[in-house]
């Protein structure tokens, strides 16, 4: 059931992103200007591009590295996360265990704290002004006039950030409390399948957060 | 009173048209759990001395004039036999482990062969139990068997196999067969006696089999010994029996009680359903030795006042009450896997699982009998797909090393002159957690093994035999080879008194094995420690560490079962995850009467499938997780904070548009 589940949301998401990537994906002479040569290193454009996204620009204060830096951490500790906690599960079918539990708990821990700091840290970058909402400022009659506004896939961004945010609280929960000597064998088993299936969405809005993160900063 | 007594005469002849065609009035119960009267004539097997065959004989009155008719002892295959199917009952898996057609299902206790002059500890048993070797490979007949280990045993079996060879059948034409002795459970009398000065294991030591369940009665004293008599003797013949006592020999004879019997050559036997734990005890008794940490002195520790019993016995339930059988006497073991092999119906819901957790098809099932329904709080599930419920729940607290281990039948408890020194052979090691090796299930050609692969507490045997190599083969040399050979190369050497192994150094071994060389085909070895040692082509002695014929063999206990309470982890994970918790870093001794491999032990992990870096690493990190918990919770709080701040900001901006103010 978790297996049919979660591969077929990663299936659906992937096939979305990538239906969403042809639709609406920054133009080549946008990204790399019209008189470039060699148009068929394009592709390999692209990936240089992706890579330079992980550099830390200089121009960022001591503030702006530390945030990059912690993000740089939380992504690397969710790819190890995904693969030991999804790679038993969905490719073995078995329950993890052995150095892949080892390694999820271990990078869990500092994801964890990543986590707790980047919200504090982008929360506020990420409040939902009202100019996300133009239409309910239409019902409500008011003056839209000094509304910016905002860049596209930027609502969807925030949105998916919240929910990063939303689901670690019980992703995180689910696993700790079970730790404690609260629970029997029947919430044990409860709070497993809520870590589980809370992790497929989390992940998928991992994945859509860092895609929209891409998209909006390839389009920049 | 003439109605009455017609009656009475004819109300057998009446219950006996009301069963079925071949069921007998004992077969099939009514329905009343009321104890039936078992005020019973008693029958001997007899011998018809037309055809020579055995029969059933004349009613027994233990008044008869001896020097006509010798006064035989009772016979349970046709006295119990007049109302119980005996043949199907005898099939039953109490008395079936000679039958190759019985599957073996999970690993179990073998018999075992010790003897320390010759340095010999090998497992045996009918059943075909990996590690074990068949009593007809170390040249044991089945009288011979018998002998040694019927005492244990409720006879049948092995006891009742025909005799294979002409002075076999002589043999036991004197000895008769040992039949499924009914009383060595069902008999509630507390005259019933097994273990005692002429009790049950008395005489089957003496080869008096056809005389051993009435020896046991309780209401009949056996005198004599059959071993004594020579190939010619016949019991049933009363010169004989008299030419012998004249001849200073004292042939087997019972001599009934007479105030047992009333007026009518009748007796009344304490027969009952529900066997009492104590029967089984007899045979199915555990001796840990250790103190279990309560600073017993030695001689206290093996005391029944400073040991406790399996909780189930405790909360009032006997033995009986999970393995159940009905006539055929398919007795339930009680592991998760026997329903493969058990035609038995009530064998799933008899389990641990069957009675505390099970829920049912049709009804509620766990709380049967009641069983409380456990709750395992803070136990992860991953633990029951890995662990048997005994691992957790059964056998002595685990300490830093395995200790020595006495069974009944291993070391003859309850019988006369028991060695009760803790090193007496043979040396079982308990508990030792391993990984199951599986179920039996059925043969192609080989054992069909539906691997469990969950971690138990096991029994553990290292085997130590000589052998010879056939093709690399290891096959065990008969015991009368050996005691021939290598008995008088060791004939000289030091026995302690304490029943131990000797010392064997390596010299001992070189010229043993040179003496075993000359007696047999193939290349002479020895089993010992893991080891097997062999000369090369210089006569020198070499030894191959690990060799997998030296492998010990490992049998899953389940009994006794400690409270919730006592269980491992009740108190914190650490009770096994710890870099030095006995669970998986206990140390279990190489057992050997080699002086030189005495030395090496190996730690539980070894035996769990594990590997020992991974289980070290696993254990260490449980130091870290009070850190990791209270990170979490941590970075939890931080979440919730930043969640339960921005929402209120939203609802203040809300309620500000609302108030018409933005």
């Amino acid at each position: 059931m978790f297996r049919t589940v979660s591969i077929t949301s990663f299936i659906v998401v992937f096939i979305c992103i990538i239906i969403h990537w042809i639709i609406f994906r920054p133009k080549a002479n946008e990204l790399f200007g019209a008189d470039r040569r060699l148009r068929i290193l394009d592709p390999l454009r692209f990936l240089v591009f992706l890579l330079t996204l992980l550099f830390i620009p200089q121009k960022l204060t001591l503030i702006g590295v530390l945030r990059k830096l912690v993000y740089l951490l939380a992504l690397l500790c969710f790819v190890v996360l995904f693969i030991t906690g999804f790679f038993s599960r969905l490719v073995l079918g078995q329950t993890i265990s052995g150095y892949w539990l080892m390694l999820h708990a271990t990078f869990a821990l500092v994801f964890a704290i990543c986590v707790a700091i980047l919200a504090v840290m982008w929360a506020y970058n990420c409040r939902l002004n009202k100019k996300y909402w133009p239409w309910l400022q239409k019902i409500l009659q008011q003056d839209m006039t000094d509304s910016a506004i905002p860049r596209k896939h930027e609502l969807a961004q925030k949105l998916s950030f919240w929910l990063i945010v939303l689901l670690a609280l019980p992703l995180i929960l689910s696993i700790i409390l079970s730790m404690f000597t609260f629970f029997g064998t029947h919430w044990q088993e409860l709070l497993a399948d809520i870590h589980r299936y809370i992790a497929v969405v989390f992940a998928l809005a991992v994945v859509v957060h860092t895609y929209l993160m891409v998209i909006i900063q390839a389009k920049r | 009173m003439i109605a009455f007594l017609a009656l009475l005469l004819i109300t057998p002849s009446l219950s006996a048209a009301a069963e079925p065609a071949g069921t007998l009035l004992g077969d099939e119960s009514d329905g009343s759990r009321a104890q039936p009267n078992h005020l019973i004539e008693l029958f001997p097997e007899d011998i018809d001395p037309t055809s020579f065959e055995f029969v059933k004989g004349d009613k027994i009155k233990p008044d008869i004039d001896e020097s006509s008719k010798v006064l035989l002892p009772f016979s349970t295959k046709w006295t119990c036999g007049e109302c119980h199917s005996y043949n199907i009952i005898n099939k039953g898996w109490h008395f079936n482990a000679a039958d190759p057609n019985v599957l073996p299902g999970r690993l179990g206790q073998p018999w075992i062969y010790f003897e320390a002059r010759t340095a010999t500890q090998i497992p045996l048993s009918h059943r075909r139990w990996p590690g074990t070797f068949r009593p007809e490979q170390v040249g044991l007949t089945n009288y011979e068997f018998v002998k040694i280990f019927g005492r244990h045993t409720p006879g049948g079996g092995a006891g009742e196999h025909d005799a294979e060879d002409t002075a076999q059948k002589m043999r036991q034409y004197i000895s008769g067969k040992l039949e499924a002795n009914c009383l060595a459970c069902h008999n509630a009398d507390p005259g019933q006696d097994q273990g005692g000065t002429y009790g049950y294991s008395m005489q089957v030591a003496r080869g008096n089999f056809r005389w051993a369940a009435a020896a046991s009665s309780g209401f009949a004293s056996v005198t004599g010994s059959a071993e004594d008599m020579l190939d010619t003797y016949d019991p049933f013949d009363p010169f004989e029996v008299q030419s012998a006592k004249e001849r200073q020999k004292s042939p087997p004879a019972v001599t009934y009680h007479k105030a047992a019997f009333d007026n009518e050559n009748r007796v009344l036997f304490n027969i009952v359903r529900e066997i009492p734990a104590k029967r089984c005890y007899y045979c199915h008794s555990n001796l840990y030795l250790s103190d279990d940490g309560q600073n017993l002195s030695d001689d206290e520790k093996t005391e029944k006042w400073a040991t406790d019993e399996d909780v189930h016995l405790k909360a009032g339930l006997t033995c009986v009450d999970c393995h159940r059988n009905g006539l055929d006497h398919n007795i339930i073991r009680g592991y998760a896997e026997e329903n493969m092999v058990s035609q038995n119906p009530l064998v799933t819901t008899s389990t641990c699982e069957g009675c505390h957790l099970s829920e049912g098809e049709n009804r509620p099932q766990a709380g049967r009998l009641g069983a409380p329904v456990p709750k395992h709080p803070g136990i992860p599930p991953i633990h029951f797909e890995k662990l048997t419920c005994t691992a957790c729940h059964s056998g002595p607290w685990p300490g830093k090393k395995a200790q020595l281990t006495k069974t009944s039948r291993a070391h003859r408890l309850g019988t006369p002159n028991v060695n009760k020194s803790d090193e007496v052979l043979p040396h079982i090691i308990a508990p030792v957690f391993a990984k199951q090796h599986g179920t039996i299930v059925g043969y192609r050609g080989r054992a069909l093994i539906l691997a469990n692969g969950k971690i138990a507490p096991h029994k553990l045997l290292w085997p130590a035999f000589w052998a010879e190599l056939v093709d690399k083969q290891v096959r065990p040399v008969a015991l009368d080879v050996v005691r021939q050979t290598v008995g008088e190369v060791f004939a000289n050497l030091e026995l302690p008194q304490s029943g131990d192994w000797p010392n064997l150094s390596k010299e001992n071994i070189t010229s043993a094995l040179v003496s075993l060389a000359k007696a047999i085909e193939g290349k002479a070895a020895y089993i010992a420690g893991g080891n097997l040692y062999s000369l090369d082509d210089k006569g020198e002695p070499q030894k191959q560490q690990g060799h997998p014929a030296a492998q010990p063999y490992l049998w899953p206990i389940a009994h006794d079962v400690r409270p919730a309470a006592q269980s491992l982890g009740v108190r914190r994970c650490e009770d096994c995850h710890a870099t030095d918790s006995p669970f998986f870093f206990g140390t279990v001794t190489v057992d050997s009467p080699v002086v030189s491999d005495r030395i090496s032990a190996k730690k539980m992990v070894e035996f769990e499938d594990l590997s020992p870096l991974y289980t070290w690493l696993f254990a260490f990190s449980f130091v870290f997780r009070p850190w990791l918990k209270v990170v979490a919770i941590g970075s939890c709080v931080i979440l919730a904070g930043i969640l339960l701040l921005y929402a209120l900001k939203a609802l203040a901006s809300v309620a500000k548009v609302l108030a018409g103010e933005d």
